[in-house]
């Protein structure tokens, strides 16, 4: 079994390996990239291309991977319902504890940034929503799970429901779009305030969308955690 | 042929060897996360251009890294992460309900 399984992966790879070829490899960048390249900015108003292209121009796609999350934290949820066990119920020690208020303000802020700043620099909602769902994990081990159910901010019910928010907020700006008469997630065509490229408040509805996957992200990720280290 | 190609072959090789041969769940998932590494270099390492910089207009650039395939390992990356989870939950719980994570015991136990 061992030795087929290598040689059908070593033939698999040389198929690969002839096939990629194909690849033209070129200074030039493909059409489709450099129309993004040329008229990118114009377009979507942001400077950051990598977010125009995740939200603008296949901000559908975006949709769909929002969609993929809320099915892995829905799984989740179905899975790890009925769990009652706490790995982490009172917590670290007291130095632990204060490192950790220390840390954490600076932590939710540089969160926050990433978000918000998605439409000029590096960044954008998936990554920031990440930084602040390891904020929520780290604050559950450090802290223990009972700090977390007593919490109102962090308890996992209103982690559903700023999930479902982040979601519907996103559906809601694309029927923006088909409202006023232009296509689902269109962005300035359907007059969301353009601004100079590069300012804080630019790119039209990109801010708005990042802070949405952002929501989305950061409720959903703590919701996969929090359902495998206690339930309810 | 960009040199990087043989490095995804190789990382790419090495995730599906650790998927079809290893016994364990727990390294298969593993090795389906290795797998997803060399898609996202192989993406990345075709759309970058020699001497690029980030595709993040400040307005003076004129070599600019494509900004597609960086989009698009973005999305992967975050299937990945959502996938690799729950592939972990349904991991806990088989060990649950057999108390093995061994394929082979698994198959056994339960026709």
């Amino acid at each position: 079994m061992k030795y087929f399984s290598a040689l059908l992966i070593a033939v698999l790879m040389l198929v690969l390996f002839i096939s990629l070829q194909e690849i033209p490899l070129s200074q030039n960048l493909m059409p489709v990239s450099s129309h993004y390249v040329d008229s990118g900015v114009k377009d979507t108003g942001a400077t950051n291309l990598v977010n125009a292209v995740l939200f603008d121009y296949r901000g559908f796609d975006t949709l769909g991977e929002v969609t993929v999350i809320f099915a892995a934290a829905a799984a989740f949820k179905m899975l790890f319902s009925h769990r009652r066990i706490f790995f982490f119920r009172y917590g670290m020690s007291p130095i632990v504890k204060t490192g950790m208020a220390v840390y954490s303000p600076f932590i939710f802020i540089f969160g926050i940034y990433v978000i918000m700043a998605g439409h000029i620099s590096p960044g954008g909602g998936f990554q920031g929503g990440v930084i602040l769902a390891s904020l929520s994990i780290l604050l559950t081990l450090v802290y223990g799970l009972w700090y977390k159910v007593r919490q109102t901010v962090l308890s996992p019910a209103i982690s559903s429901n700023i999930e479902s928010m982040g979601g519907m907020v996103f559906i809601f700006i694309g029927l923006a779009g088909i409202f006023s008469g232009n296509y689902f997630l269109s962005n300035l065509g359907a007059g969301f305030f353009a601004g100079i490229p590069g300012s804080m408040f630019s790119g039209g509805s990109i801010p708005l969308l990042n802070i949405a996957s952002g929501l989305k992200v950061t409720a959903g990720l703590s919701i996969i955690f929090y359902s495998i280290a206690g339930g309810e | 042929m960009k040199p990087t190609l043989i490095f995804v072959l190789l990382i790419m090789s090495l995730g599906l060897y650790c998927v079809l041969v290893k016994d364990n769940l727990i390294k298969k998932a593993l090795g389906i996360n290795i797998m997803e590494g060399a898609v996202f270099l192989f993406l990345i390492s075709y759309g970058y251009r020699q001497g690029g910089s980030p595709p993040i207009l400040t307005g003076s650039e004129t070599n600019i890294v494509d900004p597609v395939p960086q989009a698009l390992t973005l999305t992967a990356i975050v299937i990945g992460a959502a996938t690799t989870a729950l592939m972990l939950g349904i991991i806990i719980k088989i060990y649950k309900i057999y108390g093995t994570l061994d394929t082979n015991e698994i198959r056994r136990l339960r026709g």
